[in-house]
C-alpha cells in the first residue's frame, strides 16, 4: 500500500520499523486528529504477538496492540485497569484504541498509563536486535519523551498477575463520560494482620509525566494501621511538598488541592 | 507486492489505490460516495461518522484506510438492507426519535452495536453505548427509548 505497511507478523513488523520510516499505528484514535498527510503508517492489528492477552507465571502480558475494548472484555486484566479503561472516551474510540498507543503518546493524562505507573508494569520492547524490558517509570523520561529507540516497538505491558485487589481509583473530568482527565489517582494497598505490607500512589493529569513517589511510599510500608494512622498528617504533607504540578486547562492550585483531597480519601477508604 | 488496499465494503470485496493515510470517512463520501457517513467532527467527539469496522463501532474519522487492508466496513447503506435495520427504523420512528437527522446513521449503528452485544440491555448499557454520539436536537431520552422498543419488538434477531 501506498504510504503504509500491514504488518502480519511481529517478525514483519520489526523489520519495517527498523528499515523503513514508520509511524506505528495502534488505533489511530490520537494519530488521525492531527491527520499528517507525507508520512506512512505501519499497522499493528494483524500482528498477532500484539493483539492478544495472555497470562505466564508472574505476568498478564497484553498485546501492544490490543484495544480498549478487549482489555475490558478480557477474564485475565486486574479490575483495577479495566475500571480505568472503561473511563476512556467511549465505546467507538474503546474498540479502536490501544494500549501501547495510549503509552506511545506520551501524555501523563493517559488513563491506562496512571495504572501502569501504581502496578509497577514493565514494557517489552522489540526490535530485530531483539528484546528489553523496561520498568515504566524509566520509560517516560520527561513531557512526550520516551525511552523508545527508531527501530523499536511497544511489543507488550507485563501487569503484575496480584496485589492490585486492594484499589481505590478516581477520574476527575470536567463531565461524567467523555471526559479527558483533569487528575487521575489510583492508589493500591497491601494489608495483612493490621500491617500495610505495601503500598503505591500514583497521580495522572498533574505534571509532565504520572507521579509517583517511592521514597514517600516507605514511610508507610511496615506500619500497623494504628502507627498509619499516627503517621497520616507529615505523609499528607510530604506529598502536599513534592507534588509541583505544572498549570494546564486547570490551575496549578486547583490540582494540588485535588490530589491532596483524592489521597486523604483514599486513606479514609482504607482506614488509615 | 500490490498498492491496493482491499477490504470489503458492505458486503462487496473491493479496492482503494489511494494512501494508506487518507481517512476513511473521507474515502467513504468522496471515492465510494457513501454520503449516509456524515461528517461532524473529524476529532472522534461526535459519532456522526460511525460505521461497523468488523462487526464493531468505529469512528471513521479516526480510521487510516490502511487499517481497513482485510476488515469489514458496513455503513449505514450497507445495514440498512438488513432486517435488524427495518426494526431499528420502525423503533426509531414509532416514539420520533429523529429531528435533524444528522446524527441518525451514525445512531442506528451504535444502536446495532449495542443490541449485537447485549440484545436487552439496560437503561445504563444504551446510555453508555451511545455516549459517544452526539445529538443537539431530542435530547436523547427519544433515542434511548426507540433502542428499547428496538431491543423489545426484534426478540430474537439479535
Amino acid at each position: 500500500m501506498v504510504n503504509g505497511c500491514m504488518a502480519t507478523s511481529l517478525k514483519e513488523a520489526l523489520e519495517a520499523r527498523a528499515t523503513k520510516d514508520m509511524i506505528p499505528y495502534g488505533g489511530g484514535t490520537d494519530l488521525m486528529i492531527e491527520g499528517k498527510k507525507d508520512i506512512s503508517y505501519l499497522f499493528l492489528n494483524q500482528v498477532p504477538e500484539m493483539t492478544q492477552i495472555v497470562m505466564d507465571d508472574e505476568y498478564v502480558r497484553i498485546g501492544g496492540a490490543c484495544t480498549f475494548t478487549q482489555v475490558l472484555e478480557s477474564d485475565l486484566v486486574p479490575a483495577l485497569m479495566k475500571e480505568a479503561v472503561a473511563m476512556i472516551a467511549a465505546p467507538a474510540i474503546r474498540n479502536t484504541g490501544t494500549m501501547a498507543g495510549n503509552i506511545g503518546n506520551g501524555s501523563a493524562k493517559a488513563d491506562s498509563v496512571l495504572i501502569d505507573f501504581v502496578a509497577d508494569a514493565q514494557l517489552v520492547l522489540g526490535s530485530t536486535n531483539g528484546n528489553r524490558v523496561v520498568p515504566i517509570a524509566d520509560f517516560y523520561k520527561g513531557r512526550k519523551e520516551l525511552d523508545l529507540g527508531r527501530d523499536e516497538l511497544i511489543v507488550e505491558i507485563l501487569l503484575p498477575k496480584t496485589g492490585l485487589d486492594n484499589y481505590y481509583y478516581k477520574k476527575v473530568g470536567a463531565r461524567n463520560a467523555l471526559a479527558i482527565s483533569r487528575i487521575s489517582f489510583a492508589g493500591v494497598i497491601k494489608i495483612e494482620n493490621d500491617t500495610i505490607k505495601d503500598i503505591a500512589i500514583a497521580f495522572g493529569a498533574v505534571a509532565d509525566t504520572v507521579l509517583r513517589f517511592k521514597d514517600l511510599e516507605k514511610m508507610m510500608i511496615g506500619k500497623t494501621l494504628e502507627d498509619a494512622k499516627q503517621e497520616r498528617k507529615a505523609f499528607v504533607e510530604a506529598y502536599d511538598k513534592a507534588i509541583n504540578p505544572t498549570r494546564g486547562r486547570v490551575s496549578a492550585e486547583y490540582r494540588k488541592t485535588v490530589c491532596l483531597n483524592l489521597l486523604n480519601d483514599f486513606l479514609d477508604a482504607k482506614g488509615i | 507486492m500490490s498498492n491496493e488496499i482491499r477490504f470489503n465494503l458492505n458486503g462487496k470485496e473491493v479496492t482503494y489505490e489511494g494512501k494508506a493515510t487518507d481517512r476513511l470517512l473521507d474515502a467513504l463520501r468522496e471515492y465510494y460516495h457513501l454520503t449516509g457517513v456524515k461528517c461532524g467532527c473529524k476529532e472522534g467527539e461526535c459519532g456522526a461518522c460511525s460505521v461497523l469496522m468488523d462487526g464493531e463501532l468505529a469512528n471513521s474519522c479516526m480510521v487510516a484506510m490502511g487499517r481497513c487492508e482485510g476488515s469489514s466496513i458496513v455503513t449505514i447503506e450497507g445495514f440498512r438492507e438488513t432486517k435488524r435495520f427495518e426494526v431499528i427504523d420502525k423503533a426509531y420512528a414509532s416514539v420520533s426519535a429523529v429531528q435533524c437527522g444528522y446524527c441518525i446513521p451514525g445512531m442506528v449503528l451504535a444502536t446495532e452495536a449495542i443490541l449485537t452485544k447485549t440484545p436487552h440491555p439496560t437503561l445504563e448499557e444504551i446510555r453508555d453505548g451511545i455516549s459517544g454520539n452526539l445529538c443537539r436536537c431530542t435530547g436523547y431520552n427519544a433515542i434511548v427509548k426507540a433502542i428499547q422498543t428496538a431491543a423489545k419488538e426484534g426478540n430474537g434477531l439479535w
